[in-house]
């Protein structure tokens, strides 16, 4: 997927079944199923927190916009890298809403 | 008839256990007030095994027991964190029984109680604790050993308990007063093997009193050192960082098969988690061509120094 495949339709959400916690300051999370680990680090961690409901790219990034000091077009390019990540990882699902 | 079960009660981990089964390797206690934390009782459990046993021909896991057969010993169930019933096999050796209950029984209780069972020896430098953790083999005891050579204490030669304090500072209870040495070991060090009890059917595996150089004091966990052997020539120390040391914790937890099946993952992430945010963890290569726990000793207490020393 990239960054112009995601549409306004569409809501990314947690995959159920991994716990969050926290590593020197950074998110680490834990895959039960898999006994896998990830670092989310800082902002990742954000990221994830925000997707407990599900929500569209657009609104993660004027979220993040909000928080932190950083450029919108960097924001996406950044939000992107990483929902991928977590989607080749099946952290994430995506919904379709209208 | 009447059958008079006589109970004793021991001190282990930081818990009462009263006992139908004499724990010799314990040291015994005088019950306040009739309050045990433990209690170990002979019931026949085959009935149970053959109802409860699945796919796995050896343990039954789940949130409320771990039950499990070792074939010509006994069924052991685990219960609540306070409860171990043994059913002994017909001709069953009690030295082999007593090796499960004081391993994997307590592995199980500790589990419930959520006390996480480092895998390990620990021992305590400066009034903080230091784990030994490794696979089967790794030289976990021979290196505890020459520690306690070098007048440091020992908390524990097998299953380390870790608690976290309400200030999330990782705290390890001292399990009981023995140690387990290799034969081979005890030659090293120039001790006697006559002069002590070989373990249960491990002929070359002997049980070694510690009196003097236990420390029964509860002292916090300041650092994990993993042991592995290497073919290289060279003692070498190495940090382990980031994610790592969540998968070196998770491998060295004693029993940790238990962990999942028993609903624990959650607790045991974020367990590992605190551990992780207040200690350093390292890893010990150590070659197998020659006799390095001295070695080993002196790289670890340099190591210490140099971190000591790095914080000033």
């Amino acid at each position: 997927m990239s960054k112009d495949q995601i549409t306004k339709n569409q809501f990314f959400r947690q995959v159920p079944g991994n716990i969050a916690s926290d590593m020197d300051g950074e998110k680490v999370m834990l895959n039960i199923q898999q006994g896998k680990y990830y670092n989310l680090g800082e902002l990742g961690g954000e990221i994830w927190e925000l997707m407990k409901t599900p929500i569209s790219m657009e609104k993660l990034v004027t979220t993040l916009l909000s928080q932190y000091d950083v450029e919108p077009n960097e924001c996406e390019e950044q939000v992107t890298t990483f929902l991928n990540q977590l989607l080749e990882e099946d952290l994430i699902l995506i919904e379709e809403q209208s | 008839m009447i059958e008079t079960v006589i109970k004793t009660a021991y001190k282990a981990f930081g818990l009462t256990v009263l006992s139908e089964i004499a724990l010799p390797e314990l040291p015994t206690v005088q019950m306040k007030n009739g309050i045990y934390d433990i209690l170990v009782e002979k019931k026949d459990l085959t009935t149970l095994w053959s109802t409860q046993k699945g796919k796995d021909d050896y343990f039954v896991i789940n949130e409320e027991f771990i039950l499990f057969r070792m074939p010509d010993i006994a069924i052991f169930l685990i219960q609540n964190g306070n409860r171990i019933l043994v059913s002994p096999a017909q001709n069953t050796n009690e030295d082999q029984l007593r090796l499960y209950i004081l391993g994997t029984c307590m592995g199980a209780i500790l589990i419930q109680r959520k006390i996480l069972p480092l895998h390990g020896s620990a021992i305590a430098i400066d009034g903080k604790v230091y784990a030994i953790v490794g696979d089967s083999g790794a030289g976990k005891s021979t290196l505890a050993s020459a520690f306690l050579n070098r007048d440091y204490q020992l908390l524990s030669d097998d299953v380390i308990p870790i608690t976290v304090n309400e200030e999330n500072i990782p705290i390890v209870i001292p399990a009981y007063p023995q140690q387990k040495l290799w034969l081979e070991s005890l030659n090293h060090f120039g001790m006697t093997s006559t002069n002590y009890q070989p373990i249960a059917e491990r002929k070359t595996k002997f049980a070694v009193p510690i009196q003097s150089q236990f420390a029964a004091q509860r002292l916090p966990l300041a650092g994990v050192f993993e042991l592995v052997k290497t073919e290289k020539e060279e003692v070498e120390i190495q940090p382990i960082e980031n994610l790592e040391r969540f998968y070196t914790l998770y491998n060295h937890t004693y029993r940790n098969f238990f962990i999942v099946d028993s609903g624990l993952m959650e607790w045991h992430f974020n367990t590992t988690a605190k551990i992780i945010n207040k200690t350093k963890l390292f890893k010990i290569s150590r070659p197998l061509s020659r006799f390095t726990a001295y070695e080993l000793t002196d790289l670890i207490l340099t190591t210490l120094n140099m971190e000591e020393k790095a914080h000033e």
